[in-house]
């Protein structure tokens, strides 16, 4: 089996190589790259300055053959296409993202920044859901058809049918001063006097500004994990080796928890090998409504701004923790169920 | 009737399942008792309801659908059917175990050998420590014929063959000495060699193990021909005919044993072109005969039969039918059990 894993590692590479050769090849493609904003820029601060000024006729400013080169040299697009890629995926082997565009910033330090809002989110979200809907899914799986069963499985699925973002609007009309409750702050990520609180202050603050943002960002994550959960105990319950442990005489705890549980795990597990990929999580719509400076919105506008170096950190990021992440979830799955056996 | 009290009565037992039909009264007022070490057939074609006599003893029934309705059955001097949920797990594996059909599903898939059969010891002598319990594990794998049982201790199920697997229940079924041994159809999911040699096993295993008794369900009368003291013909829901095994086969007495024992292949008979078979099929459990359940399908059926469901009567010592062909003879009263707690 590790030589299926060794294997598997190995074809991360080409794996990569592809994925980020899709992506350089199609921004290579896409219009309005860093030279056409510089160019805009540029005309436009003409365009002003002439209309204030007065003196020169508006619309014929072009900046020089000479310039222009100089333009294309910094940003590397004097080179053929190819050239540019293996440069690039070059410095990625050496741990070099290079400088974004925008922030004038190593990508690394622009990246880095959002982590803790990304681990916020994504962890708190993925811990909360797993130790909510594990236990949810196992009592609605003991109660199948019970009125609790039904009303929480309304509840689960309206969460699931309503968008994170518009219900953190709603939720923030409601809670977050205003007409009705004031309850939790409008936005931000932290208190703004962060540096001058004591620990205690900060552990309260943080999860005083994260607590809507969170239940936005996993209210649809609920009814996925709450469902496997209890159709897989379901099915497990009902199987011949159930009829065996009770026949043993154990408890019908022990054969719930102990038996069954650990069978109806096995689909859930495989999830965890994706724990890593949550550094990178974000939401752009639900960070938009809370006015937090995460992942989501710092992809979406390093795509906006043509700030290639970032989307392409980003995506190499992304990429490696889903790659690993993925053997990661068959190593596990390995573990927990023993007729698993990779070749 | 021989002396010696009953190790197991049952009385009156009404297992019935809801359904979108209706009621299914699968245990239909069923009588029946098991001796001290004796090894006692219960035969009947599929639906007949052993396999529900069976779970009912223990209390398996999977309620809903299932439900005792009525009867009593009594086990050393306590009715099971009035016990605690508590002291029903103390008699399930420790005085009465089971084994099932389906060797290949009834252990559990992600638990070792060993810990399956540990846990049956833990369970109901919790003083035991871990290494006792072990090493009386390896003993009973012995003695059930695994080779190599130290290593197959550690192994899982899905690295045994259907019989191995088979072997592996009948240990944990013996491994704390029950005096019943309900077996289901243990052997119909196995090839025709390995069922000989698991039906040796458990004979060879009850002969040293005094006062041991074996409730056998099967389907197949020449296994019951081969094994048993006692045989109990089983029919819509009731016990039909009930005799030793000799009796039974020389004499049998009821239409539908008498059916049975005809459609049976024989090596030394006459070649006859095609076998015997019963004519018409089971009735509709929904929709039982109101007089005797065999009259739908009986060659001999004459006028009380479809209106009055004859009484089980002891016709000959030790034998007993239920039929109209049959009364008791003149001067002994119908079956009564001797018991006060007859319903």
């Amino acid at each position: 089996m590790t030589g299926y894993f060794i294997r598997r590692l190995l074809l991360v590479v080409p794996t990569f190589i592809g994925i980020t050769l899709a992506v350089f090849v199609v921004m290579h493609f896409v219009p309005g790259g860093p030279i056409e904003r510089q160019l805009m820029a540029y005309k436009m601060a003409v365009a002003t300055e002439g209309g204030a000024g007065g003196g020169m006729i508006g619309g014929g400013a072009e900046l020089p053959p000479a310039a222009l080169e100089e333009l294309r040299r910094f940003y590397g697009f004097d080179k053929p296409l190819h050239t540019r890629y293996l440069t690039w995926l070059w410095n990625v082997v050496r741990l070099d993202l290079g400088t974004s565009y925008v922030y004038q910033d190593p990508v690394w330090e622009v990246i880095r920044t959002r982590f803790p809002v990304s681990i916020f989110l994504g962890l708190t979200g993925f811990l909360l859901s797993y130790l909510v809907c594990i236990p949810l899914g196992v009592l609605k799986a003991i109660h199948h058809h019970s009125k609790f069963d039904f009303l929480s499985s309304f509840v689960v699925f309206l969460g699931y049918s309503v968008p994170g973002w518009a219900l953190g609007t709603a939720l923030l009309v409601l809670f977050g001063g205003g007409s009705f409750w004031n309850v939790f702050p409008l936005g931000g990520f932290r208190p703004s006097n962060w540096e001058l609180l004591s620990i205690g202050e900060k552990i309260v603050g943080q999860l005083h500004h994260m607590f809507l943002p969170v239940v936005c960002y996993m209210v649809g994550s609920f009814a996925t994990l709450t469902i496997l959960t209890k159709n897989s105990l379901l099915e497990n319950l009902g199987q011949d080796y159930v009829r065996t442990a009770f026949a043993k005489g154990l408890s019908e705890r022990r054969v719930i928890f102990v038996h069954s549980l650990r069978n109806s795990l096995i689909p859930l597990a495989t999830g965890l090998g994706q724990v890593f990929g949550l550094v990178l999580a974000g939401s752009f719509l639900i960070e938009r409504v809370f006015n937090i400076d995460g992942m989501g919105y710092l992809g979406y506008t390093s795509i906006l701004q043509r700030d290639y170096p970032v989307a392409l950190g980003i995506l190499v990021i992304g990429s490696l923790l889903m790659l690993v992440g993925n053997i990661l979830s068959d190593m596990i799955y390995a573990a927990i169920d023993p007729r698993i056996r990779f070749r | 009737m021989t002396a010696t009290q009953p190790l197991l009565q049952i009385r009156g037992l009404r297992t019935h399942f809801s359904t979108e039909s209706g009621v299914a009264k699968a245990v239909d007022g069923l009588d029946l008792d098991v001796r001290p070490g004796e090894v006692l057939g219960l035969v009947g074609e599929s639906g007949s309801g052993k396999s529900v006599t069976a779970l009912s003893i223990l209390r398996l029934i999977p309620d809903p659908p299932g439900h005792i309705a009525a009867g009593e059955i009594w086990f050393q001097g306590r009715d099971l059917l009035t016990l605690s949920w508590r002291d029903i797990r103390r008699i399930r594996g420790k005085e009465i175990s089971m084994i099932f059909q389906e060797p290949m599903t009834s252990l559990n898939p992600v638990f070792t050998i060993g810990r399956q059969v540990m846990e049956m010891i833990l369970t109901h002598e919790p003083a035991t420590s871990r290494d006792q319990a072990r090493s009386r594990s390896i003993q009973i794998l012995t003695e059930v014929g695994i080779p190599d049982p130290a290593t197959r201790m550690d192994q899982y199920p899905h690295e045994l063959s259907g019989g191995m697997r088979q072997r592996v229940m009948i240990a944990i079924a013996l491994v704390l000495n029950p005096s019943l041994l309900i077996a289901d159809e243990p052997t119909t999911a196995l090839d025709v060699t390995i069922q000989a040699q698991i039906l040796d096993l458990m004979l060879e295993l009850k002969a040293r193990r005094a006062g041991g008794a074996i409730l056998l369900i099967t389907h197949n009368l020449a296994v019951v021909a081969e094994t048993c003291d006692r045989v109990a013909v089983m029919y819509g829901g009731k016990i039909q005919e009930v005799a030793p095994v000799r009796d039974l086969y020389r004499n049998p007495l009821h239409p539908y044993t008498r059916g049975l024992l005809a459609s049976l292949p024989r090596v030394d008979g006459e070649r006859a072109t095609r076998l015997t078979t019963i004519p018409g099929s089971v009735p509709d459990i929904h929709n039982m005969p109101t007089g005797c359940k065999f009259s739908t399908r009986c060659a001999e059926r004459f006028e009380p039969c479809d209106s009055i469901e004859p009484p089980l009567v002891e016709v000959a010592p030790d034998h007993l039918v239920r039929c109209h062909l049959h009364e008791a003879p003149p001067g002994t009263p119908a079956h009564q059990p001797a018991s006060a707690h007859d319903v």
